[in-house]
């Protein structure tokens, strides 16, 4: 599992290798990053996942970018160029600067790759897939309702650009948006459109929907969407279906945020603590995957 | 491998064109000047003919990476005129709905991919979610737990497109925190 994206660190540079927690932070070759909202709590996600199964920790490709596109094009150049003999079975793009022709080159590669691997995006690598008109061809993606909206939206470049129509009722036209989003090949495969109500879609067909528990302050806390990813991103390493994966990670996602007993100013560090106990006590009634 | 490989690649840079926008000028001297200007901030930009329907000023537009579009109105703002910012495709101009939702002690303002929330009583930024764009995860930590009229604005330190969003919600989380719009 190999899981690519920026973090918040003006000039850090472009660094590879398993990902470890040590107290509250993740080191990864020599840096220590803490878990918060973007590619490092989608990393934590992923991490107590893996911990749980019993399997090794994820490999994280990551670099500083604040904005300039500067660490994003640092990781998609040393993807295309390495990608094949990093050989992931599952990989996983996170916060970057969309860049099209960059997404465009890295699919290019990732398809010359045998195995070829799971290919997951979430955020701005999301974002880019769309835009280079390569979104068919990713396994899934775990968009939030303005998001199956930009998916869905022919003409849009970036979720600022939707058309209002699509904004104002996203939140209630989502199963109209999927539909909308895999007819304009704005869609992966598999969806995870996660809301109020997270839908899971394989092939343009909803074939779960979890509505419990439901604890609305989640939506307010930075990084909850990217935790679902990084479960996802696991419980693919892990070999379930994707639509299996994606269930499993918004369920646990749910019931982790109703263990936390959260308001609107908690943290995702917060959520992700939960994870371990929500695993113990339902992974194997949810999945079947009962560990020690 | 990393280090030698990143000495290699920093020498020769990947190609960086992504959804492209344009900016629009009354004079071809403005469009030349921008392009300096861009040019020497470090932007990827070309100078293009507009197509008929976007020619609203002069024969010569500047094509940029329209998710930067934050970040090359600030550049240009004080230095070049400019008519405007507009994606080569869709809708002319960026989204702007915010959505508003209380809880208890709390306030989430949506703007298009982005959320902001903020205490009602004490007007300090406790949460900010959503969004894509690299500058996001950095504007989290410069704006949360700072107060609404002290933080610092998103289209100031952001770059892209998802940092414009957020300053749509900061500037919409002001509105209420001073009593201007109901919440």
């Amino acid at each position: 599992m190999l899981i690519a994206g920026t973090v918040p660190v003006t000039d850090m540079p472009l660094i590879f290798g398993r990902v470890e927690k040590e107290g509250k932070k993740l080191r990864v070759d020599g840096h220590y990053l803490p878990c918060t909202q973007g590619t490092m709590a989608m990393v934590s996600a992923a991490l107590a996942t893996t911990c749980h199964l019993g399997l090794e920790p994820p490999r994280v490709l990551l670099a500083g970018d604040i904005g300039t596109g500067k660490g994003s094009r640092l990781i998609y150049q040393y993807l295309i160029e390495h990608i094949e003999e990093l050989a992931p079975r599952v990989l996983a793009l996170h916060y970057c600067l969309p860049i099209v022709t960059l997404m465009q080159k890295l699919y290019t590669a990732v398809e010359k790759c045998r195995p070829r691997p799971v290919l997951i995006a979430d955020a701005g690598s999301m974002y880019a897939a769309k835009a280079a008109g390569v979104a068919p061809h990713f396994d899934i993606f775990t968009p939030d309702p303005s998001e199956i909206a930009f998916l869905a939206d022919p003409e849009a470049v970036h979720p600022a650009y939707i058309s209002r129509h699509l904004f104002e009722d996203a939140f209630a036209r989502v199963p109209e948006l999927i539909k909308h989003a895999y007819a304009n090949g704005g869609a992966a495969k598999c969806l995870l459109v996660k809301g109020a109500v997270d839908y899971i879609v394989k092939d343009g067909v909803i074939v779960d929907e979890i509505k419990e528990p439901d604890v609305p302050q989640m939506e307010c806390i930075g990084g909850t969407g990217d935790t679902i990813t990084g479960m996802v991103t696991a419980f693919a390493y892990a070999e379930l279906e994707l639509e299996q994966a994606a269930s499993i990670s918004a369920k646990a996602n749910r019931a982790a945020g109703q263990r936390a007993n959260p308001t609107p100013a908690t943290s995702v560090a917060e959520i992700i603590d939960q994870l371990p106990v929500v695993f113990r006590e339902n992974l194997c009634s949810w999945s079947g995957i009962c560990t020690r | 491998m990393v280090l030698s490989w990143l000495k290699k690649s920093l020498e020769a840079r990947a190609g960086t064109a992504v959804a492209r926008g344009l900016v629009i000028f009354t004079t071809v001297e403005e469009a030349m000047k921008a392009e300096k200007v861009l040019k020497k901030a470090g932007f990827d930009c070309k100078l293009v003919a507009p197509p008929p329907d976007m020619r609203k000023g002069c024969d010569l537009a500047l094509e940029i990476d329209l998710v930067e579009q934050t970040a090359v109105a600030r550049t240009l703002t004080g230095r070049v005129s400019f008519m405007g910012i507009y994606p080569c495709k869709g809708e002319m101009e960026p989204l702007q709905v915010e959505k508003v939702t209380r809880f208890a002690e709390h306030v989430m303002i949506k703007s298009g991919n982005m959320k902001l929330v903020f205490d009602i009583k004490t007007g300090v930024i406790v949460n900010i979610s959503g969004g894509g764009c690299p500058d996001i995860p950095y504007l989290y930590t410069r704006l949360v737990g700072t107060h609404l009229a002290a933080a610092p604005r998103p289209r100031d330190e952001g770059r892209t497109l998802c940092a414009l969003m957020l300053d749509r919600a900061l500037e919409k989380a002001l509105e209420i925190w001073k009593g201007v719009a109901p919440n």
